[in-house]
């Protein structure tokens, strides 16, 4: 339902940074209703479990594109789509190491 | 306080981490290795064409240097091709640089000319290319460049970040 996982790198900065605290939501229910600007957590069968930003999600494949903050982020250029079965969870709370 | 909190949770329990990746060195990226190997197979086409051919007691040492010429131009054109490679692919972004795809295509057969003949011209359009792919790449940062020519041989033109 919920888990909390640690933010490792820096792709994501700085809407999220390294060592901050997520919070993801796996109930299908909103998995199934993803859209742009959602961050979510998947696997990658070489890089592991990976956190990043939907740039485009397409209902009728089930299949989302996803981007970085930074310019040098992993993405789907290299990653190719994201299938909504290696979607883990959605982010819902962010706890920041280092207040804004 | 909820960090510090969750942060002590982490320290025994050891949550999960989920991956922000950059590629590794992150955000190190420059296109100079690349102008510098250009200028390199430029300067190795130079040595190729100035060599005495050598007769009698000079033919092994002619020898020896030209294999050794040909082989630094082989290894500097291939770096120069990789170096573009990596900043094209892991740095641009095909949505905000449509462009770069032809100039990088352009860059790749040029690098292939330049290993499989020793045409100057064509190591020239090479170093020119490669230029023409690094004020791209600093336009990006908007960083301002300059053209000068390198402090050594071959002496050709360098585009260089102006810092």
């Amino acid at each position: 339902m919920l888990r909390l996982l640690k933010v490792n790198g820096d792709s994501m900065a700085p809407d999220l940074k390294e060592g901050d605290f997520v919070v993801i939501t796996t109930v299908p229910f909103f998995l199934n209703r993803l859209k742009p600007g959602n961050i979510i957590v998947f696997e990658n069968k070489q890089y592991g479990t990976l956190i990043k930003r939907i740039a485009s999600f397409d209902p009728q494949s089930a299949e989302a594109y996803v981007e970085g903050t930074q310019p040098e982020s992993l993405d789907s250029r290299r990653l190719g789509p994201i299938h909504r079965d290696a979607i883990r969870g959605k982010v819902i709370a962010h706890f920041p190491k280092n207040k804004r | 306080m909820i960090y510090q909190f969750l942060n002590t949770l982490d320290k025994k329990f050891h949550f999960e981490k989920a991956h922000a990746h950059c590629d590794i060195p992150c955000g190190i990226y420059d296109p100079s290795a690349a102008q510098i190997a250009a200028l390199t197979v430029v300067r190795m086409m130079d040595l190729m064409s100035d060599l005495d051919s050598g007769e009698g007691d000079n033919k092994a040492t002619y020898h020896n240097s030209m294999s050794r010429y040909i082989d630094s131009k082989e290894e500097h054109a291939e770096k120069a091709k990789l170096e573009i490679r990596i900043i094209w692919g892991d740095y641009f972004k095909k949505d905000k640089h449509p462009n770069v795809d032809d100039l990088v295509h352009k860059i790749m057969l040029l690098g292939s000319k330049v290993r499989q003949t020793a045409d100057r011209k064509a190591g020239e359009d090479f170093v020119a290319s490669i230029n023409e792919f690094a004020e791209a790449f600093w336009k990006t940062k908007d960083i301002k460049t300059k053209t000068a020519k390198a402090p050594y041989a071959p002496a050709l033109d360098v585009v260089y970040p102006d810092l």
